[in-house]
């Protein structure tokens, strides 16, 4: 039985040490001037993140569209040590560029800090790590993806309204900004608006129902939710969706997932903004190949943050439609 | 004298239901909406997953083992259901499919543990990682909309009842019978106790254990159905954590780490405790990270109380011994 098991498991070893290998030779393909593609390493924060993951897939897609560059995605697990030691790899392994998603940007920045060292072109997103000398970065600025939302919402929400708030995980660069911009572009505009409830529901559609519930129990009146993500706004409007008390809820978001175009569709969203994952993979790749091919050697970039409503959202359907999250 | 003893009596057996009934008295009094028949539907509608899980721990904790990969196998079990109801739009194959995948996960972990004799805490440890790898391998990590019908089973009611109430109130009726009025139950206790005496007496531990996560696997893949209905969605990412939360209603309700202890009513009451805890904290506007020291709180108080009521049960049986023998 020992001998079995231990055959099994070097069998085990071999597959998937030979299954990394083939990855990357299989795309050898024929590079412009007959040079060797450029190895281009992708460190995702964690496969298991919706949004990271739907970024993973679409820089894969994107990474075609080049013939001269080979991207290679690696997971972080959601895990500042793993995420860490791929980035040591990718150096090790002398990729010509790095991708760093971080799973905590001040966690990684000294990692990043050592691939610019080694002279590896080195790109920071969705969150960038500010201010790494020599390092570039795509990104989509949190603070402006809550900003457009709050901008409409100023004038959309009623005088004296109760509205509840529902945050992602503390800590984290894009909930923290997006509350912020928030708090500078909303509430202190509104000191009217009084918050019901507010409670961390860190990104979940199962938490910010159990909370929405709970507080349509304490208020009759809930004129708003302002939700940090589109995850947790569509969780809260589960609760009430069938509830005429508060049929003429306003519901904000940010991210324009499928599921939030869908319910700005149905009426039951008010807007959200979109970060869209195409959007900064093609942005990621261009950068990649301005500064691999020397055309640049520095760029920090924003991608668009356009707002969702009922008036343009058929055309974020279809992107939605096209990339088969809804039929 | 007597009433004496019949509170001390009282109060070692049925301890668990006292402080229930306390913090729903004052719950009750602490806020007033805390007591309204949509706001206690509410409560138990949020615990019931994780109280189905619960039941399921029950049992193994009390036949000496546990299971870590309850959620990631309910994730699994979940996206495998909603995509089966996706492309044949039968819900009754849909729930079945969420029960074989489950049970042919437990059944894994049942192999592992008594053919291999892997410990418990590893080989569910390993189940866990293996399970959610493989829901996100399914879904590409995307979450899956636009499920249709499928949301009946979370959403639904039959005679006024919510759904996951009938089916919370089923698995605890199953839970109650297999415990209380079966050789298996008795067997469950037997092993928990003292394997090698269970062992020595007759008893076939390993097809006892095999059976045990074969019903665990059941009730996983019924709490799977309910989660992803609940949220509108497949969600290879949910749920993520709902294990200790199973962990922490048995344990609460007075299930004994140490194997041998434990019955599904207590298990009940303790997420019910916990359920209450939440919403009397939320209905309040509890700082959410006070809330969670609370909530740590509630845990360590429960295990100290379990420690020190054994000891205590032990010191009698050996007075009563000494009383005996002096007589």
């Amino acid at each position: 039985m020992k001998r079995w098991l231990a055959v099994i498991l070097v069998v085990m070893l071999l597959m998937t040490a030979l299954a990394g290998c083939s990855k990357p030779a299989d795309n050898e393909g024929p590079a412009e001037g007959g040079d060797k593609p450029y190895r281009v390493a992708y460190i995702a924060r964690a496969q298991a993140d919706s949004f990271a993951a739907w970024m993973a897939n679409a820089v894969k897609e994107e990474a075609e569209k080049y013939d001269n560059i080979v991207v290679d995605i690696f997971d972080g697990q959601a895990s500042d040590s793993t995420e860490n030691a791929l980035i040591e790899n990718a150096i090790t392994n002398k990729y010509d560029a790095i991708i760093i998603q971080p799973n905590n940007g001040e966690a990684q920045r000294p990692y990043a800090e050592k691939a610019v060292a080694a002279g590896i072109i080195t790109i920071t997103t969705n969150a960038r790590i500010d201010g790494i000398k020599g390092a570039s970065s795509v990104d989509a600025d949190p603070y402006a993806q809550a900003k457009v939302n709050a901008d409409v919402a100023v004038s959309q929400i009623p005088q004296n309204a109760n509205v509840v708030v529902l945050n992602g995980p503390p800590g984290n660069f894009h909930a923290d900004a997006r509350r912020e911009s928030w708090k500078k572009e909303f509430f202190e505009k509104r000191p009217d608006v009084k918050i019901v409830g507010e409670e961390i529901a860190n990104w979940n559609k199962d938490e910010a129902m159990n909370y929405m519930e709970t507080w349509v129990q304490a208020n009759s009146k809930i004129d708003a939710i302002i939700s940090m993500n589109d995850n947790m706004a569509a969780g809260a409007l589960e609760v009430i969706k069938d509830d005429a008390r508060f049929a003429d809820i306003l519901a904000y978001g940010v991210d324009g997932t499928a599921e939030a175009a869908l319910l700005i569709k149905d009426g039951l969203m008010t807007s959200t903004s979109l970060q869209s994952a195409y959007a900064l993979a093609e942005a990621l790749l261009d950068t990649a190949n301005k500064l691999l091919t020397g055309e640049e050697t520095q760029i920090d970039i924003d991608i668009d943050c356009p707002l969702i409503t009922i008036d343009n959202v058929d055309q974020y359907i279809e992107m939605h439609k096209r990339a088969g999250a809804i039929r | 004298m007597d009433i004496k003893k019949l509170w001390s009596e009282i109060k070692s057996k049925y301890s668990i239901f006292l402080v229930l009934a306390v913090l729903f008295v004052v719950s009750w009094i602490a806020n007033e909406n805390f007591m309204s028949v949509k706001n206690l539907s509410n409560i138990s509608i949020q615990i019931t997953v994780a109280t189905i899980l619960a039941f399921g721990q029950t049992i193994l904790i009390i036949c000496g083992m546990l299971d870590l990969s309850s959620a990631s196998v309910l994730a699994l079990a979940g996206v495998l259901s909603v995509s089966t109801y996706i492309s044949t739009e039968s819900l009754l194959l849909a729930f079945l499919v969420a029960i074989a995948a489950s049970v042919a996960c437990n059944i894994i972990n049942g192999l592992m543990i008594t053919k291999f004799k892997a410990p418990p805490f590893i080989a569910t440890l390993a189940m866990m990682t293996m399970a959610r790898g493989a829901a996100l391998l399914y879904t590409n990590g995307q979450n899956i909309y636009q499920i249709g019908r499928y949301v009946k089973f979370g959403q639904g009611s039959i005679l006024g009842v919510p759904t996951p109430i009938i089916f919370m109130l089923g698995t605890l009726v199953v839970t109650w019978y297999i415990l209380k009025h079966t050789v298996l139950g008795r067997s469950v206790y037997a092993i928990g106790g003292n394997e090698e005496a269970a062992n020595a007496s007759g008893i076939d531990v390993n097809k006892v254990k095999m059976k045990a996560f074969i019903i665990n696997g059941i009730f996983v893949g019924i709490a799977g159905v309910i989660f992803m209905s609940r949220v509108n969605g497949g969600m290879p990412n949910g749920a993520v954590g709902y294990e200790f939360k199973a962990l922490t209603a048995a344990v609460i309700g007075g299930t004994s780490f140490t194997g041998g202890i434990g019955t599904s009513l207590g298990t009940l009451a303790g997420s019910f405790i916990v359920g209450f805890l939440d919403n009397i904290m939320v209905l309040s506007g509890v700082n959410s990270y006070l809330q969670q020291i609370v909530r740590g709180a509630i845990i360590a108080l429960a295990v100290i109380y379990d420690i020190f009521a054994k000891t205590k049960r032990t010191k009698a049986k050996l007075g009563n011994i000494e009383a005996k023998n002096k007589v």
